[in-house]
């Protein structure tokens, strides 16, 4: 792979996005994310201590893990299918290009283009929250919030390449997307447990794929921290927790997402270079 | 770059777009590629370039691109017949390309500002904002300012006004003698001024490939326009001549029989004539015509004219 190609790929394709306003779009989602969790938590923990401030952050939490990976399909979902309709892909084969080059490069600009807002206005706004309303931020939290979220957005960024390397056609590929997502937020804890009662499913089945769901495993692992109760981790969260402990829990919420996301990557970039590229 | 195919086929599903084909292309050769819709001229190209999965093998100077894909793409350059309606500017694109290319941006400006382009107002436009024939001119310049030594155009002026049309056969004509270039299209202007060669396809395989002065004398044909009085209908009529919403009369004719029916419509029509309009057309027929048959049925009007 030739860095020199790597990085006119990955020029080319930011100036696409930041044309097409997508990285505008990016940054207003991740700012009233962070603005929410800093006004809200920083209020909420003022006027009813840490109860509030645990509060905040399970909403947050919840709000994080349910929109990240919509973020992330809609970024990635069309870009290999819709590049093949308009003719992008045929005009960039024609020159010398490797298509592992092509796809490392728009993979990790479209990363960067999800990541970076959030890793930049979340800790921002942490210290301006900080400064405003004079209380002491979770830093540790926040850390721990900012990892779980780049290991889900990865994930979700590797599944929207794979939809697009698959389906051909990008309105089908918009449900695929959409699918997946649902799927996503429905396998949680709730869901499932509301399915194991009414298809009287096998528990440990239930729990399995309830852990292979990155979302629940980033759900799990940013609760865990916060508020690590029954009550909100749910029954199959609660019942990991105990047997491996909340160090555990970021181990699997940050490690399982992108061991996903490199696998899914790999299958996208395998598809990508066995297939058509018109 | 002398370019082998061998067995090159195709298929898509039941589809079989093409059929195992053998064409050589020598160093230097200028070869038109050209069928009707769905003959696979498109397949073949897209093969060429490594964009499809194919059959059999194309060899590029004795290389495969599995032997060497980077260093023969590098040496290939490609102008596609839709330029994508990219967000990027044309700036940021030509320096992409010229990155992948290792070739200066400058290069580019040169063949830009030829085909009637100002390269540095249009450096900071998206691509999507430009007419088609603007984005198939920044392509076409990026592409003859590569070096490549095969040149692929698909339909490269189709969107191009005649004056840019002209001065990119003149772009074309100056590249080294030995370019290969390889253009696929209908359009007779293209074919006759980039081409020494032509390859014929129909149903996925290859039916003629040969010298192109031949073939187009064969097959060129021209519409002839008449406007004429009541009087001449019958004659224009039995003639084959249809009439349009404008009142004008109208034939397409082979181009070598072209100046014989203008003398002959002079002639016969007379004093009916009010006007005559002769034209090549952009387009090649699908089968060589007969020649000397239009100007027997004429003949024959004419004697039957005479007699009556």
């Amino acid at each position: 792979m030739r860095r020199n190609a790597v990085l006119a790929v990955a020029r080319l394709e930011f100036a696409e996005v930041v044309r097409s306003r997508w990285i505008l779009f990016c940054a207003i989602v991740h700012l009233v994310l962070a603005t929410t969790f800093v006004t809200v938590g920083m209020h909420e923990s003022t006027v009813i201590g840490f109860t509030g401030m645990g509060r905040a952050l399970l909403s947050f939490a919840h709000v994080l893990v349910f929109l990240l990976p919509l973020l992330a399909l809609t970024a990635t979902g069309q870009v290999v299918n819709s590049a093949k309709d308009d003719g992008a892909l045929e005009l960039l084969f024609g020159n010398p290009l490797q298509r592992g080059e092509w796809i490392v490069a728009v993979t990790g600009v479209r990363l960067a283009i999800l990541v970076v807002p959030l890793l930049v206005a979340m800790p921002v706004l942490a210290i301006l929250g900080t400064v405003w309303f004079g209380e002491p931020m979770p830093w540790t939290w926040l850390w721990r919030c900012l990892g779980v979220s780049t290991a889900l957005l990865a994930c979700y960024v590797s599944v929207g390449m794979l939809i697009s390397t698959v389906v051909r056609s990008t309105s089908r590929a918009l449900i695929a997307m959409l699918l997946v997502w649902s799927a996503s937020v429905a396998l949680i804890d709730f869901g499932l447990i509301g399915a194991m009662l009414q298809l009287r499913l096998e528990p440990r089945f239930v729990f399995l794929l309830a852990s292979l769901n990155p979302v629940q495993c980033a759900r799990l692992a940013l609760l865990s921290a916060a508020e690590p109760e029954l009550s909100t981790l749910g029954p199959v969260g609660f019942w990991v927790s105990n047997a491996i402990g909340p160090g555990g829990l970021l181990a699997v919420g940050v490690a399982w997402p992108l061991l996903l996301a490199a696998t899914l990557w790999s299958l996208a970039a395998a598809r990508l270079r066995r297939g058509d590229l018109v | 770059m002398h370019v082998e195919m061998r067995g090159v086929g195709r298929s898509y599903g039941a589809v079989r777009a093409l059929h195992g084909i053998d064409l050589a292309l020598p160093a230097g050769s200028r070869t038109a590629w050209i069928g009707p819709n769905g003959s696979g001229k498109s397949t073949l190209t897209r093969a060429l370039l490594g964009l499809i999965r194919h059959e059999g093998e194309i060899r590029f100077d004795g290389v495969t691109r599995a032997e060497d894909g980077v260093s023969i793409a590098a040496r290939i350059a490609y102008v596609p017949q839709v330029a994508p309606r990219l967000a990027a500017s044309v700036g940021e694109l030509t320096r992409a390309v010229c990155a992948l290319r290792r070739r200066p941006v400058d290069s580019v400006s040169a063949c830009a500002a030829e085909l009637g382009l100002e390269p540095r107002e249009l450096a900071s436009r998206p691509l999507r904002t430009l007419s088609a024939g603007m984005r198939q001119k920044v392509l076409a310049s990026l592409a003859l300012a590569s070096g490549a030594e095969l040149l692929v155009l698909d339909e490269p002026t189709a969107s191009m006004d005649a004056r840019s049309r002209r001065a990119f056969f003149r772009l074309v004509d100056g590249l080294p003698r030995s370019t290969t270039v390889v253009l696929c299209s209908h359009r007779l202007d293209e074919i006759r001024s980039l081409v020494d060669r032509i390859a014929v396809l129909a149903e996925g395989r290859l039916r003629f490939c040969g010298a192109a002065e031949q073939f187009l004398r064969q097959r060129s044909m021209s519409l002839i326009e008449v406007r004429a009085l009541d009087g001449a209908e019958p004659l224009l009529r039995s003639l084959g001549f249809e009439r349009n919403a404008m009142g004008w009369w109208s034939s397409v004719v082979p181009t070598t029989e072209r100046a014989h029916t203008v003398r002959w419509l002079a002639s016969c029509v007379g004093d009916q004539l009010v006007d005559l309009l002769a034209q090549d057309l952009e387009d090649l027929g699908e089968r060589p015509i007969e020649h000397g048959a239009a100007r027997c049925e004429l003949d024959g009007c004419r004697s039957t004219e005479v007699a009556s």
